[in-house]
Order: C-alpha cells, then sequence, then structure tokens
C-alpha cells in the first residue's frame, strides 16, 4: 500500500507534462507600446538651459551641468582640458579638496567633474546638501598649487603606463591620423606637453569653458517643476560668466591611399589594430540614421554584424571584432578593429578591409538589415529603462537643432531604412581605399604590413601618436657645435679675426620676400639690426603694415593691424635679451640661453646636430648639418596666452654676403599655413629707421 | 589604464539588497528541480529571462581547467532546433540582446527582450538546457575566440595575471587555485567525452534556477514555464532523452533494454509500452549526482612573498589576505571594513597612498566573497619613480590603525550612508533584479534577501569592523606580489 502511494504520488507529475513540438518556433505577441514623455525645457535668466525629466520611480535625484562651449586648440599643452578637468573638484575657496570629498561621501552622493561638465547624483533627502557643495564647487573652484602639482605628478605616471597600455596607444594614433595638427580631436597629451601645463593655464581654461551662457543643465529623477525652479534660483542664479567659447575647426586629414602606421609595443602578444578614416557628417544630418543601421550591420551593436561573424565565428581570429561611428559636431571618424593573435594580423586587416569595401558595392541582404533594425529597435526601447536617457534625448534634440518629435517618431524613422539608403551612405561615406590603418603590436609583425600601404612605407609612430625620431647620440659638445658653427658662418674667421670682422658691421637689412598659398599677393618681411641693440621687424603686403615689432634692448612691443601696440612683457623682455646679437649663438653663453645637444638626426636625408634652445619663454630646435655646420632648420614653439604655434623653418641658398654665409631661402610652415620665401636684399651699414618699426 | 581596474572594484560592491522599494516576487519549484523566480514591473516594455547553473570553475576537474567557461562559449552554438548561429541571431533580430559569464561559482546567460518576446526567451533557454548541439567545428572555433579572449583580457592586459597569481598561491588543495579562463592546454587536450560528461552532470533541470523580471503577467508567465520547462525530463531522464536523440536504435536498446521506437520526442515522458514507462521513470527517479567541492580548508601559514615580471613601465603591489565565504556572518564587516579603508574619494587608502604621499597613481582594496572561501586583496601601482616597499609600508601602516583604533564615528556614519545609497540604486534594471534574485537564492540563502540584505550591514558596529580587521588582516599570513616591468628581469 505505502509503495503503492509512492507509486502514483511519482506519477502525478509525469502525467501531467504537456506535450510539446520544440520545433516549432514561439511567435511574438502584439508589439508593446513605448511612452516617452515629453521633458520639461526652460531658460534661466543667467543663460543656462534646464532640462528637466521626472522621474519617482526612486528616491533620487541628479544634476548634470553641461557646457556650451566648443573645444579648445591646446597645442603646446596638448591635455590641458583633461588635466583641467581632473581638478576642478579639488577645493574651493571655502573647503579643502579632503572637506569636499569627506562632505560628498558624507551623503553618499556622487561629485565628478571633466573638462566640459558637472555632475551631482544623490538620494532626494540630501539634495540640498549636494546642491550647495556642487555650486560651490562651480563658483568657487580655486585649483590649489599643491593640488596641480599632484594631478600633474600623476599624469606623468599615467603617460608613463600608458607606453605599456595597447588601447591607450591605439587610442592616441587613431585621433592623432585622423585630424589635422590643431585640432583638438586629434591632440594628445605627452610628457613634454604636460610640462607645458600650469595653474594660470588651467584656471583661464576653466573660466573660459565654464560658464552658464549656453550652459545645459539636465535634472532626471525625484523632483518636480517647482522645486527645480527654486534649487535653480538659490543654487545657480548667481552663476555669472563670459560667453561661451566657439570656434570652426578646420578639414578632417584625407589620404590617398591606405596609409598604415606601426605603434611598437614589445612583448606582445596581439596586434590592436584599428582601420580608420575622418567622416563628413554631424549628428543633426539626415544621413545619420543611416550610417548608424550601417554600422550596426557592419560591426556595432548586433552580435550577427559581418566583422564579428566574419572573424570571430568564421575565422576565429579574436574574441571581438568591431566598427563604430564616432559623430559629434566638432569632428567625426570611423574605426574598425580588435585585438588579434600576431600570426593572423595581416589576415585580420585583409578581411577588414575586405569587409568594408563589401559593404559599398552591394546591397545588404534583406536578413541582415532587418536582424539590425530589431536590434536598434529593441536598444532603443531597453535605454528607455534608465531615467537619463529621457532627458539625453531632450538634450539632443536641442545640441543637434533635431525635429521635436525626432524621439516619439525614433522607430518609424528607423523602419524606413531601406537597403539602397544604406549603400547609397556606404558609397558616400566609406573610403575603403582610404584608410588609416593603425597596427599597435610586436615589431616581429611590421613586415606582413606592408602590402597594406599605399606608398609602401610604413610609418612608425610612438605610443603619443608622435613620429618616432630614430635619435643617435652626438659627437661633439654643444660648445664644439656652437663654435663650428660661428667659425662656419664667418668663413673661418675665429678670435680676434672674427671680433675685427664683426666690428665693422654696424647694421643690417635684409628682407625676405614670402609666396603665400592664401594670399593673392607677395609679403614683404623686413628684418633690421643695429650695433647699439636695437632689433625691428615688420610684415608689409599689398600696400598694407600688418604687423611690427621691436626691441630696443631694454624694452619692446608687437604691433599688429588689428589690436594696435602691446609692450613686451617683463619675461619676453627677459627672453629677447637672451638671443640678441647678429648672430645670436655667439652671445648664448653671455646671455644666459639655456641650450644642450640631443642628438643627431637626419634632415632631408643628412645627419644633422640637433640643438635645444630655451629662452626662458619658449623652447626652439635647431638643427645644425653635420658636415657643413650650417643651420638647415629651426623648429620654434611659441606660446602666448592659451595659444601655442610650432614653426619650422627650412634655411637654404647658402650664399656669402661681406664674409658671412647666410641663408637665401627661408621655407616657414607656421600650422595649416606654408610660406616660401626668398631673401631680396641683406644690406650691411645702411641706415636704419628704427621709428618705423615702433 | 583606468579601465583595467574597473571590473575589480565593482566587486566590493556586489550588494543586492534595497531599503525602500521592497522588490515582489513569486518562486517555486518544478518537479524536475528547476527553481524559478518571477519578478513583474511594467515601467519598461522589457522583459529579462535569465538561467543560472550552479557550476563554475571550481567544479571543473584539475586536469581540464578552463572547461566551464569554454563551455559557456560552446552553449551559444545552437540545439537540436536551432542551427549553429541561430542563437544569438534569433534574439537580435527580434530586437534582444544576449550574453553569458561564468564565475569560480556560477554560469549566468540571460536574454533581454521585448516584452512580447517573452515566450521567445523561455523556448531558446529550455533548448539549451535540453538539448544543445555541440559539434567539432563549433568547438574548434571557439577553442581559438577563448584563446584570443584570454589572450586581450589576461596576456596582453598589463598587471592581469595577478588574479591567477593570486588564486594560485592563496588556495593550494581547493579548487580556487584556478581562474575561471584556465589553461589553454588543458582545452586543447579535452575529449568528446569531456564535453558529454559536463553537460550531462552539470547542464540539468535540478542544477538551474530560472530567474525573470520585467514587463511580463505572472500566470501567463506560469504556463509558459510550463511548456517550455516543466516538459524538460526529470532525473537521468533529461540525459535517457539526450540519449534518444543521439544514440542509434541498438545503443539505445542496449543501455536501456527498450526500443527507441518506444519513445516520441514531442511526450518523451509517455511512451507507448508500459515496459518503457518504467524504464524512463526509473530515470526519472535516479538523481543525478552533482560533484561540489568541499568549502576550502586552505590557510596560509606565513608570508608568501613573489616577483612577477610583466610588460609593465610602472610597478606594482598586490597582498592577498584569506577572508571568509561570502554566506560568513563577518563578511559584513568585512565589506564595510574594505569601504572605511577603500570605499570613495575619501576613504583612507586613496586619501593616503595617492593624495597625500603621491607614491601610487592607483591603490585600492577589495573583498573578494566567493561561495567556498573569501580574499581580501590590497593593490597599488607604484607612482613614477617610487618603491614597492614604502608603498607596503604605508599600507601596513594604514592596516595598523583600523585594527589598533575604532574607526571615527563620523567615517561610520559616512559608510552607513553610502550603503544607504548603493542599495536604493541597485535594482535600477529588470536585468539587474531577475540576476540578484537567482544568486540571492543560490549563493545566499534566500532570494528574499534581496530586500533585507540591508539590515545586516545596518547591524554591523564599529567594534565588528575592528574585530574583524584583527582576525582577518594578519600581517604574518599573507601573500605579498610584486611587479616588475620586464626589462629588469633582463638585466639580472
Amino acid at each position: 500500500m505505502r509503495n503503492f502511494i509512492v507509486t502514483l504520488t511519482l506519477l502525478v507529475p509525469t502525467l501531467l507534462l504537456a506535450q510539446i513540438d520544440r520545433s516549432v518556433r514561439p511567435e511574438a505577441g502584439p508589439a508593446p507600446k513605448i511612452n516617452i514623455e515629453d521633458s520639461e525645457v526652460f531658460e534661466t535668466d543667467n543663460g543656462i538651459t534646464v532640462i528637466l525629466s521626472e522621474n519617482h520611480k526612486l528616491p533620487k535625484v541628479s544634476f548634470s551641468l553641461v557646457m556650451g562651449s566648443a573645444p579648445m586648440t591646446e597645442g603646446e599643452r596638448a591635455g590641458l582640458s583633461d588635466v583641467a578637468g581632473s581638478l576642478i573638484t579639488s577645493g574651493t575657496t571655502n573647503r579643502t579638496k579632503d572637506e569636499l570629498d569627506n562632505e560628498v561621501d558624507y551623503i553618499g552622493a556622487r561629485l565628478s567633474a571633466d573638462n566640459n561638465s558637472m555632475y551631482l547624483s544623490c538620494l532626494t533627502k540630501h539634495m540640498d546638501k549636494g546642491l550647495e557643495l556642487m555650486s560651490d564647487v562651480l563658483m568657487n573652484a580655486n585649483f590649489p598649487k599643491d593640488e596641480v602639482d599632484r594631478i600633474i605628478t600623476q599624469n606623468e605616471s599615467a603617460l608613463a603606463s600608458a607606453k605599456s597600455d595597447a588601447g591607450t596607444m591605439s587610442r592616441n594614433v587613431v585621433a592623432k591620423v585622423n585630424f589635422p595638427e590643431g585640432h583638438p580631436y586629434g591632440e594628445v597629451m605627452t610628457e613634454e606637453s604636460l610640462k607645458n601645463i600650469n595653474r594660470d593655464a588651467i584656471v583661464s581654461y576653466y573660466k573660459k569653458t565654464f560658464t552658464p551662457k549656453g550652459s545645459y543643465l539636465v535634472v532626471v529623477g525625484d523632483i518636480d517643476r517647482a522645486k527645480t525652479e527654486e534649487i535653480i534660483e538659490k543654487y545657480f542664479a548667481s552663476w555669472t560668466g563670459s560667453n561661451p567659447y566657439k570656434a570652426e575647426l578646420g578639414n578632417r586629414n584625407q589620404n590617398s591611399g591606405n596609409r598604415v602606421i606601426f605603434v611598437n609595443k614589445q612583448g606582445a602578444v596581439q596586434s590592436v589594430i584599428a582601420i580608420s578614416f575622418p567622416m563628413d557628417v554631424a549628428p543633426g544630418d539626415e544621413d545619420y540614421l543611416k550610417l548608424q543601421v550601417l554600422n550596426g550591420l557592419l560591426g556595432g551593436g548586433v552580435f550577427g554584424n559581418r566583422l564579428m561573424q566574419n572573424l570571430r565565428e568564421d575565422k576565429a581570429y579574436t574574441y571581438g571584432c568591431r566598427s563604430r561611428m564616432s559623430i559629434d559636431e566638432y569632428g567625426s571618424y570611423f574605426t574598425a578593429g580588435g585585438n588579434f593573435r600576431n600570426e593572423v594580423t595581416d589576415s585580420a586587416i585583409t578581411e577588414i578591409l575586405y569587409e568594408i569595401d563589401r559593404i559599398g558595392k552591394d546591397l545588404v541582404e534583406d536578413d541582415e538589415i532587418k536582424m539590425t533594425k530589431a536590434y536598434m529597435a529593441g536598444a532603443f526601447a531597453r535605454s528607455l529603462e534608465s531615467p537619463s536617457t529621457v532627458a539625453r534625448f531632450a538634450l539632443n534634440i536641442i545640441k543637434n537643432d533635431l525635429p521635436k518629435d525626432y524621439y516619439q517618431t525614433y522607430l518609424q524613422k528607423l523602419e524606413a531604412v531601406t537597403k539602397q539608403d544604406l549603400l547609397d551612405v556606404a558609397k558616400k561615406y566609406l573610403t575603403a581605399g582610404k584608410c588609416n590603418i593603425v597596427v599597435v603590436g610586436n615589431e616581429e609583425v611590421v613586415d606582413r604590413l606592408l602590402p597594406f600601404d599605399g606608398d609602401g612605407k610604413i610609418e612608425k609612430l610612438d605610443a603619443f601618436g608622435n613620429e618616432v625620431i630614430e635619435r643617435i647620440p652626438a659627437d661633439i659638445s654643444a660648445d664644439e657645435l656652437i663654435n663650428s658653427y660661428i667659425k662656419t658662418i664667418a668663413e673661418g674667421a675665429e678670435g680676434k679675426k672674427l671680433d675685427k670682422k664683426l666690428k665693422k658691421i654696424k647694421s643690417m637689412k635684409e628682407v625676405v620676400e614670402y609666396q603665400l598659398a592664401q594670399a593673392p599677393f607677395p609679403m614683404k618681411a623686413t628684418q633690421v639690426w643695429t650695433n647699439d641693440g636695437f632689433e625691428g621687424r615688420k610684415m608689409e603686403g599689398n600696400g598694407m603694415t600688418f604687423q611690427k615689432s621691436y626691441f630696443d634692448g631694454e624694452k619692446g612691443a608687437n604691433w599688429n593691424m588689428q589690436g594696435g601696440s602691446t609692450p613686451l612683457t617683463d619675461e619676453e623682455v627677459e627672453a629677447k635679451k637672451k638671443s640678441s646679437g647678429l648672430i645670436s649663438e655667439m652671445n648664448y653663453k653671455a646671455n644666459g640661453m639655456a641650450y644642450e645637444i640631443l642628438g643627431m638626426e637626419e634632415v632631408d636625408g643628412k645627419l644633422a646636430y640637433v640643438l635645444k634652445v630655451n629662452d626662458g619663454k619658449d623652447d626652439s630646435f635647431d638643427y645644425y648639418d653635420k658636415e657643413t655646420f650650417y643651420k638647415v632648420k629651426s623648429v620654434v614653439i611659441t606660446t602666448s596666452e592659451e595659444e601655442t604655434r610650432e614653426t619650422v623653418i627650412n634655411y637654404g641658398d647658402f650664399k656669402s654676403v661681406d664674409g658671412f654665409i647666410f641663408p637665401h631661402k627661408l621655407d616657414v610652415v607656421i600650422g595649416p599655413m606654408a610660406l616660401n620665401g626668398k631673401v631680396v636684399s641683406r644690406e650691411f651699414n645702411v641706415k636704419v629707421d628704427t621709428d618705423s618699426y615702433k | 589604464m583606468k579601465q583595467v581596474f574597473l571590473l575589480l572594484v565593482s566587486f566590493g560592491l556586489g550588494l543586492s539588497a534595497l531599503a525602500q522599494r521592497e522588490i515582489e516576487y513569486v518562486e517555486y519549484d518544478l518537479d524536475n528541480g528547476i527553481h524559478v523566480i518571477l519578478h513583474e514591473e511594467h515601467s519598461t516594455p522589457i522583459v529579462a529571462v535569465t538561467v543560472l547553473y550552479h557550476v563554475g570553475s571550481k567544479n571543473e576537474k584539475a586536469d581540464r581547467t578552463g572547461f566551464a567557461h569554454f563551455f559557456e562559449h560552446l552553449l551559444f552554438e545552437g540545439t537540436a532546433n536551432i542551427e549553429r548561429g541561430e542563437y544569438s541571431e534569433l534574439v537580435e533580430k527580434n530586437g534582444g540582446t544576449l550574453n553569458a559569464n561564468t564565475s569560480q561559482d556560477r554560469t549566468f546567460y540571460y536574454e533581454i527582450l521585448p516584452s512580447n518576446q517573452l515566450e521567445l526567451g523561455l523556448w531558446l533557454e529550455s533548448e539549451r538546457m535540453l538539448h544543445a548541439k555541440v559539434d567539432s567545428v563549433g568547438i574548434e572555433t571557439q577553442r581559438s575566440v577563448v584563446k584570443e579572449e584570454k589572450r586581450q583580457r589576461v596576456d596582453n592586459q598589463p598587471y592581469a595575471s595577478f588574479f591567477t597569481e593570486m588564486f594560485k598561491r592563496m588556495f593550494k588543495e581547493h579548487p580556487y587555485n584556478w581562474v575561471p579562463i584556465g589553461s589553454m592546454e588543458h582545452l586543447d587536450a579535452a575529449q568528446e567525452a569531456d564535453y558529454v560528461d559536463f553537460y550531462r552532470t552539470f547542464y540539468v533541470p535540478a542544477n538551474a534556477t530560472l530567474s525573470i523580471a520585467g514587463d511580463i503577467d505572472i500566470d501567463e508567465t506560469k504556463k509558459l514555464i510550463k511548456k517550455y520547462f516543466a516538459s524538460i525530463p526529470k532525473g537521468q531522464a533529461i540525459n535517457m532523452f539526450r540519449d534518444f536523440e543521439l544514440m542509434s536504435e541498438d545503443a539505445f536498446k542496449s543501455k536501456y533494454g527498450v526500443a527507441k521506437s518506444d519513445f516520441d520526442g514531442n511526450n518523451f515522458m509517455n511512451p507507448k509500452s508500459s515496459a518503457s514507462k518504467a524504464a524512463v521513470k526509473k530515470q526519472a527517479n535516479t538523481a543525478i549526482e552533482i560533484p561540489r567541492p568541499e568549502k576550502s580548508k586552505d590557510q596560509l601559514d606565513g608570508v608568501v612573498k613573489d616577483v612577477i615580471y610583466d610588460n609593465i613601465t610602472l610597478p606594482g603591489i598586490f597582498m592577498g589576505y584569506r577572508f571568509p565565504e561570502q554566506t560568513h556572518a563577518d563578511m559584513y564587516a568585512l565589506q564595510m571594513m574594505n569601504d572605511v579603508l577603500s570605499g570613495s574619494a575619501s576613504s583612507r587608502i586613496n586619501k593616503s597612498l595617492v593624495e597625500k604621499k603621491e607614491m601610487a597613481t592607483f591603490a585600492f582594496s577589495f573583498s573578494y566573497g566567493l561561495e567556498d572561501a573569501g580574499m581580501g586583496i590590497f593593490a597599488a601601482i607604484a607612482a613614477k619613480d617610487k618603491d614597492l616597499d614604502s608603498i607596503q609600508m604605508e599600507f601596513d601602516k594604514q592596516i595598523d590603525l583600523i585594527k589598533s583604533e575604532l574607526i571615527s564615528q563620523d567615517e561610520f556614519e559616512k559608510i552607513r550612508n553610502q550603503y544607504e545609497n548603493q542599495f536604493i540604486s541597485s535594482n535600477s534594471t529588470v536585468a539587474g533584479i531577475a540576476e540578484n534574485l537567482a544568486d540571492n537564492h543560490v549563493y545566499n540563502g534566500g532570494a528574499e534577501k534581496i530586500n533585507t540584505e540591508l539590515e545586516n550591514y545596518m547591524k554591523v558596529t564599529r567594534e565588528d569592523i575592528q574585530r574583524v580587521a584583527k582576525k582577518y588582516l594578519t600581517q604574518d599570513k599573507r601573500i605579498i606580489l610584486h611587479y616588475l616591468p620586464k626589462e629588469e628581469e633582463e638585466q639580472k
């Protein structure tokens, strides 16, 4: 009997099992409705656009303040904005960093800032305390000296470790090769640029960028309109500042063929491959959504995308291969790649290029576009789970000038994208034959990369995207170099003989004519020198004087057409003093100029000594030919206000004039500008009208 | 640099309870042993379908390490009804996303789908549980993919091997000796029998928790679960079903003594003849023995000090202490102790090593609680030109301090406020809720912990924190690893 019961109870569930045909795939139920609530948008008197998205699911609230300034070119101070960003929460005039950290942590809040924004998130009950801290930071951040030093030291360490991190190396180089010199997105912090970052520059960056005008305050969470207005009045109304910084940024780089860039990472077991190119598109453009679908299908969101299927599931070259389109109003670019074991580095590049090429040639399959669109629709729905999504949508609409119902009708717009649309945008934007192929990896893979390069020359860059300069040690000292140089240009004269020769020169006047691609008329540059220490420069063209400057040994000024005359600062005067003289090298020692020989490297295929010179203000690098000792090239790094400029001068056509050798050809590159100069006259002991330079 | 450590820092924050909002759920067992947990919430039209298998790298044989994780990869390859490559495609083309992960203790699969695709998710997961199909092409492909994953995540990643090195030294006996990624040689050596055994032992209903959260109707969902999961045979009958699908008539007959033709795959538990009925019933009543290691008894008996040369620029130091298993009562105090040391910007380690003394670029500690044992880890990457010994001295100073003095009332309040915030913020997504419910059920003594865990933290006193610091931060029993640049090894 007992056995019988046991058997029975065991039988019950068995008999209850339903029949099931597992080969029948379930059908979807009716599509769920997606509701996107409108955010409230209003502007404050001091110019903040407030976007409020109420969500009372959790007793939390967040405030995200985003500035309206454009990214700034940092040049010689590349990395400035990042350093400044990480210092914003380093203390205020009311609180030390320790106090601030403690007060934030005490309420379990998060308060953070970066180079362009500030963010607070906390429980609703701690909101007032949190906002008090946020507004204190916003208005009173004081960038204490010791914190600045600490963050700079920390960045030094980070830069050191970046040299062993393949991912960072790859990102640095991709940035560098896709954007032209001077574009903020192409700037990468280096050990040299970090040295130029100081507290003044940081404060000035902060003041310029963090300003209420044109900024956005995104409020999300457990808060209503009335309370929002109240807290804005209380914590943000007294915030003032200038107009946001605006900039027109230059064109993207464009190659004529594929360009291979190799970065050496010792001991690497994988190559980090990034195939990239700039794209001329902004988020508000009509093609934007089509491009997102295209990228999703090629190597974006879906696991079943072409790159993943080909390189991981089919070939097993990698754990992941993806593509990305980074599109924003200041600069957009495409990248595709991943990490691949050394042996398949070349095969992986071949396959990625093949996929980029293929998608621009033929219509994609129905299945693929269907899957990608479904995936994107799903991702869109999933994103709505986060309360900040709705606010982000509102911010995008305003920033990118999108139609008000852009997100409400997003799914319909997505559904309307066709295979032909994808082929059209692929043809328009994907430049399979003009890619920047960046490989960070083991030196042993370099030879395999050669076939991919358009001109058969692989560029080697370092971890920061700078050319690997293969510099060899110099075989003479800096003083020996200077002596040899002076002797050369004085045509053999030395010591007293040279003094005698120089004494005869009371003044000099040199006129150089520059041809400038951008200007229809030639520019005339006049430079004068007198033996009582006066130096003057003038730039004229088309009957006008554009710039002039002078220095008389004690004071001087710069003048330009727009801004008038500005006297030289003390720092500039000190610097000028160090480089005075007809042949300034002769006086380096006496004038206290800092100089050192860095080694030798090739300039136009010939070895040259590299002399680094610092006048207390700017660095310059002078290149002296190893055989002739002629000064063949100068690189001058100048900084004024926020701007850093690199000027490269190549000298040529050396000829003797009154017993001295001078160059007669000067090719100058300043940023995007190139000038070809020819000396039209050089006269000694002429009368100099010093006033015309003042 | 930063991203390398993100994953590690989050370990300490694996909290799963909520203070103010009660998470409602229903839970029950199916007859075949699957534990089901359902949470209904309609704010977003999505649903998370998850299955947790109570198997991880600690269930591996010592000569087959990495197998659990490898298996996770293989189980995306397809089933009797799903072609190779189709599994993820089905999810994605229906607007969903999917993934899985493997730890020492568990293998976790999930799909997040539009809520009208709930049934698809259930079908997919039930297919995976019942009759995954593993062929040689899939094995070869995934073998290479896993090798690339290891190269990317460990070999080519500065300092990333510290995890492996630490566990190797801490657990000499327990299978925590190796980490989930395992050995590539072992994967190469694996034979077909290994795969079959692993699947038949661990991928069975009694070892699974099905946890679903999102825009669902509980009653409707129960019906669908019955259709797809209750139909999965119980006990050894699941393996009989698998044999039925794969074996020849003769092999099946000789193994079970009944004819294969008696059975219908769509109604397997009800074959034609009574002999077959008895045979399948017998299998259903034979439970599957799931081997599990005992709790780790490994203890350090002194200071273990080693140098590891890696492709790095800045030296690093990693120190390991033996902590108890995650369910041990001391773990609440240990986690709070860890937060005093390393929970936020104002906590002690960051303030001293990184900000005040500027000896480290990154410095932190975390407590790592597993099912059978735990570990506390202190880690720092040296600042440029700073040496590891002085970093260690500073760590030791901080450790001595938390052992010798009670933490201040302010610090204590701060930690408690932080926990409150964390609890409210956790469980903000349906996928997170499904996962937390399953985790709490399997590892923390019940799904209800999702709502009650905060109380346990709030009970911890300052004295408790000092007590556990004294008990577990044993300076005479710890592991100290120095990471040095490879070039220094070459110069030696």
